[in-house]
Parts: C-alpha cells; sequence; structure tokens
C-alpha cells in the first residue's frame, strides 16, 4: 500500500507521458499530460448545509423574528487533493459515510464546481451518481431513456439508436420499455439506469453505488460490460461499499477518509487495510497521523 | 488525438477530444458565456422535457389537453359573474368588454403564473438529474417556461372565438376583432414571458433553501392577481394610486394588454418603459441569484 504525501499521487504503474495537450478557451494555457483521462489539482470542496430541522420559509422568518440566524454548517467535504488518474485505469474509491467520495465523484462531473483547485478531465463523462435515471415515473422507459441521454449532452437520433439496445441490455421483459416507469420493480429501474450510463459509449464513466442493482447473472453481465470498455482504454471510476467488487473489478483502489486520500495502490490490500479499519474501528498505526 | 491507457497494458484507441476544465466559480457565478452556449447547446432537452411533462400529465386525463383551455375558461366566466355582481347587474354595454378583458387578462395571467409556479417547482423536482449530470440548471426553470407557453398559445384563438360570438349578440360593442395595434401583442406577451421567466429563477432557488416557498407561491399568485389590473381596468386608479400598476413586475404589461387588446390602442409610453425596467430587472437579479446558487443545489436537494 502506498501512502499518501503531500505530493501529487499517479495511479496506476505506467510511465508518465510527456506529450502534452492544451485545453482551450481557458484563461491560460491549461496543460494535461495526453495519457491522463482525470487531473485533480490541489482539490478542496466545501459547502455549507442547513441544520434546522424545518428548512421552511416560516421557520426562517420566525427565526429572524426573534434575532435568530438560520443555522448553518460548513462541510470541508475534499481536503487539497491532488490526483492523477491516466486513461484505462479502474478506480474503485471506498471509504465510511462522509468520508467525500460523492462530492468527489460530482466535482469530476461538473456536478459540483471545486472551493478552490482545479479539475482537469480529458474525454466524455457518463455518470451514475444517483440511483435511476428518474425524471418521471409516468412517462414510459423509452421516453426517460431519452430524456436522460438528452440531458447528458447526445442528440435525439443518438438515443433512439440505443434505446433497444438499453433495453435488451437491462434485461425489460418484452413491451416493457414502453411502459410507465412507476411499473417497474426496483431492478428493472436499477438495471435500466445502469444500462443507460454504459451505452453513452463514455471515456470516463463515474458509478456511485450503481452496481448493487439486479440479481447474479445482470451483475455478471455488468462486470462483462465494465471489463469491454477498460479493454477499450476507458476509464471507469467506482464508489461502492461492496467490497469484493472492488477487489475483483479495479485494478487500483483509493481510500478516503474525512475528505483526503488516506492510502491508494492495489485494491485487494487497499479493501484489507479498510476491513481491518471497519472492525477495530481506529485507523491503522501507519495511518494515523495522515 | 490518441493516447495510450496506462492503468494497465490497454490497446491505442481514440478519445474524444474534449477538455473540461472545472475552477472555482468567480463571484459565486460561472463563467457566463460558456454558460449560456451549453445551455443553448442543450435546448433540446428543455424542449423534450417540456413536451414529456406535458404528455405525462395528461396522459391519464379524459378530457387531456382541452383542461388547458376550459381551466382558465371557467375561471373567467366565475371572474365575470362576480365582478357583475358586484357592479350590479350585467351591463348591455359594457358587459361584453368586461368578459373580454377577464378573459384575455386571465389568460396572459396564467400564463406569466405558470412560468413562475411550475419554474420554482423545477429544480427540486429534478432531484436525481441534478445529482446525476452536469447541465445549466437554468434549463429546468426555462423547460417550465416553454411548457407554459405551450399551454397558453391555444387560448388565444378561444379569445377570439369568444369575442366573435359576442359581436354576433352585440354588434355595437367596441372591442376589436383585427386591429393593427394587435402587432403590439406579440412583444407584450414575450415581454410578460421574460419578466415571469426571470421571477421563476428566483422563486427557484427560494424552493430549494425553503421548501414551502412554492405553497406561499400558491397564495401569493392569488393576491397579485387580484392587485393586477386583470379584473379591474387600468384607468380605474388615478393620480400616486397608479404606483401600484408599476411597482407590481406584471403591472405595466397587463395593463398594456387591456390597452391593445380591449380598447385596440397601443400601449402608453409608461407602460412601455414600465415592462422594459421589469424585464431587464427580473432577467438581470434572476439570473446573478439563480446562476450564483446552482452550486449549492446538489448539496440541498
Amino acid at each position: 500500500m502506498t501512502i499518501n504525501n503531500s505530493g501529487v499521487i499517479r495511479l496506476g504503474t505506467s510511465t508518465p507521458s510527456t506529450t502534452m495537450m492544451t485545453a482551450k478557451g481557458y484563461k491560460g494555457d491549461i496543460l494535461l499530460p495526453d495519457d491522463l483521462a482525470v487531473r485533480i489539482e490541489d482539490l478542496t470542496i466545501t459547502y455549507k448545509i442547513n441544520v434546522d430541522t424545518k428548512k421552511t420559509l416560516k421557520n426562517a422568518v420566525m427565526r429572524a423574528s426573534k434575532g435568530e440566524k438560520v443555522r448553518m454548517r460548513q462541510v470541508e467535504a475534499v481536503k487539497k487533493m491532488s490526483l492523477d488518474i491516466p486513461h484505462g485505469s479502474v478506480v474503485g474509491i471506498v471509504g465510511a459515510n462522509g468520508a467525500g467520495k460523492s462530492t468527489l465523484m460530482r466535482s469530476i462531473a461538473g456536478i459540483m464546481p471545486p472551493t478552490s483547485g482545479r479539475i482537469i478531465v480529458n474525454g466524455k463523462i457518463s455518470t451514475l451518481l444517483a440511483l435511476g435515471v428518474g425524471f418521471n415515473q409516468s412517462l414510459s422507459g423509452r421516453d426517460n431513456i431519452i430524456l436522460g441521454g438528452l440531458a447528458a449532452g447526445l442528440t435525439r437520433d443518438e438515443i433512439e439508436s440505443k434505446t433497444d439496445e438499453i433495453a435488451a441490455f437491462a434485461d425489460l421483459p418484452d413491451g416493457f420499455i414502453d411502459m410507465p416507469v412507476r411499473t417497474y420493480s426496483s431492478g428493472m429501474y436499477g438495471r435500466v439506469a445502469f444500462a443507460v450510463s454504459v451505452s453513452m459509449t463514455p471515456d470516463i464513466l463515474l458509478l456511485d453505488e450503481a452496481l448493487s442493482a439486479g440479481d447474479a447473472a445482470f451483475k455478471e453481465k455488468s462486470f462483462h460490460r465494465m471489463r469491454e470498455l477498460v479493454e477499450e482504454a476507458r476509464t471507469i471510476l467506482i464508489v461502492s461499499h461492496a467490497l469484493a467488487t472492488i477487489s475483483d473489478l479495479c485494478d487500483t483502489a483509493i481510500w478516503m477518509h474525512k475528505g483526503t486520500i488516506l492510502a491508494h495502490g492495489e485494491p485487494g490490500k487497499i479493501v484489507e487495510e479498510y476491513l481491518k479499519f471497519l472492525e477495530v474501528g481506529t485507523l491503522p498505526s501507519n495511518l494515523e497521523d495522515m | 488525438m490518441s493516447t495510450t491507457g496506462s492503468g494497465g497494458n490497454k490497446p491505442k484507441r481514440s478519445f474524444t477530444p474534449l477538455i473540461q476544465v472545472f475552477e472555482p466559480h468567480k463571484a459565486q457565478t460561472p463563467p457566463l458565456i460558456p454558460y449560456f452556449k451549453e445551455f443553448w447547446e442543450r435546448r433540446a432537452f428543455a424542449l423534450e422535457l417540456a413536451r414529456f411533462a406535458d404528455k405525462a400529465e395528461y396522459l391519464e386525463s379524459r378530457l387531456g389537453k382541452a383542461w388547458l383551455i376550459l381551466n382558465p375558461l371557467f375561471l373567467s366566466l366565475i371572474y365575470f359573474l362576480l365582478v357583475t355582481v358586484l357592479r350590479g347587474g350585467p351591463n348591455k354595454d359594457t358587459g361584453l368588454s368586461t368578459l373580454a378583458h377577464i378573459l384575455i387578462g386571465i389568460f396572459m395571467f396564467y400564463f406569466a403564473q405558470n412560468i413562475i409556479s411550475d419554474g420554482a417547482q423545477s429544480i427540486t423536482a429534478g432531484g436525481r438529474l441534478i445529482l446525476n449530470q452536469a447541465f445549466p440548471r437554468a434549463l429546468l426553470p426555462f423547460s417550465s417556461a416553454v411548457r407554459a407557453f405551450g399551454q397558453f398559445w391555444p387560448t388565444i384563438p378561444t379569445y377570439f372565438a369568444v369575442v366573435l360570438l359576442g359581436k354576433v349578440f352585440y354588434p355595437k360593442t367596441h372591442i376589436p376583432l383585427a386591429d393593427l395595434n394587435y402587432l403590439w401583442a406579440p412583444f407584450i406577451i414575450a415581454a410578460l414571458a421574460i419578466t415571469a421567466f426571470g421571477l421563476s429563477l428566483i422563486f427557484a432557488v427560494m424552493n430549494v433553501y425553503f421548501r414551502d416557498t412554492s405553497k406561499l407561491l400558491t397564495y401569493t399568485t392569488r393576491i397579485w392577481l387580484y392587485g393586477s389590473p386583470v379584473l379591474w381596468k387600468p384607468e380605474m386608479l388615478h393620480g400616486w394610486h397608479r404606483i401600484f400598476i408599476y411597482i407590481n413586475p406584471l403591472g405595466p404589461t397587463l395593463a398594456a394588454t387591456y390597452h391593445v387588446w380591449i380598447d385596440g390602442v397601443r400601449p402608453s409610453n409608461s407602460e412601455l418603459i414600465g415592462t422594459g425596467v421589469w424585464v431587464v430587472l427580473a432577467m438581470a437579479i434572476g439570473t446573478y441569484f439563480f446562476t450564483s446558487r446552482e452550486r449549492d443545489f446538489a448539496v440541498r436537494i
């Protein structure tokens, strides 16, 4: 296991490329080695959350009338993280709840902009960060897939050409693709969502707890599809509490703890250390000072 | 461009030549030029979302989209009866113009109300989408505005049908059926839509922070209707009381609506200036408030 230090962490074992690419349309020259899918530079993400139980205008007015402020708490979800992820990596991210895993994934997807630092992404991103393609339960699976694809930036023709393929991959019974989504079982719903995210031919696929959908056969099919994506040198980042999945599927893993990368390296070893932490409840002695 | 996968010994493959850089927002707002460029590029999503939302709402309704016309039509008739009773009975000379005024006023006000109310709920309703995809969030209230326009335009032929029918029974009525000043109508409708869209951006953010905002809007818009020149004529206010038309974001536009549709005259200069001021104010404040809070949506939904 490699212990984090103050420098940039580069995942994988390959030699860094010296050929640089330039991001156009940004202030100054932003350079990125051409072998990298994602570069994270000194990333910090903080946000404020309202800790009031009643998040209503009425409550805010009542508090203001008493001279009280709305109770807010600042969350420092990711702290000064620097990381290089080469193309073709399958990165597993483990960590306890509140470690900053989902926030990191959202920031790579461009959903949550940094508070400080920078993220450079090279390639088309597809995400499955919240369960379900989820737009409207009254609409059919086909309609929801079209909306999901359009939101992801695809054209209608591109999506329509994939809907039957998605339905087949998701193992939907005959005709179900044109039935309202509210008639789907939770398994079917999850399978469609997963099928959509892997069918968008992404360069970078971000999955947050998305592999729990479906039965063992679908899980095997999902793994197979992800291996295909990896063989095409596409990059996959997986957040999962299913540690066996991380060990089986990933070629490198990151252990996040309170917004920082505590350790990274070979998935089996990272998972082993993380499991010890879960059982004992304290950090391994060599990581306590991190 | 080609790269070598380096997580292992991966084959060479051409990547989509797309480098995206995510940096902190300056003054809390994203870079506005790329933001609006992306907004424009993804407009197909907003249009389809509007179409599908309509489809879902009227999927199981027997009368379907007919309700889009029937609802404001019945409401106009109820208000017409109410106003007529309050005035002490029907007037042969002004009855039709009162009905026509209430009709076009309600149609226009409901158009603005739908943009504001649906837009206010668009962010909280788009929860999974916001957690899953990066796109300009203003597309969601914009989609609500598109949908509201789709619901509004069929009411215009309905208005003409009612006026045409009224003219058969009251041929001496002064309401025009065709007039050159009707050329002002598209501008007035566009101004109303833009002002309402700007306001919807403000209420959409408020609804993320305070979930009872949309409930409050139900009552606020009702009072707003009574305070707008929809059930009463703009000329009923005199002197300094006319300020109540101009401090209302929809007031000058609805007063202009009355003059164009019922009197067949051009809007007054003060109505045009008031309309322009509210269009600019609503869009400027709405856009800044919305874009500066967009980052919070993913953690507050």
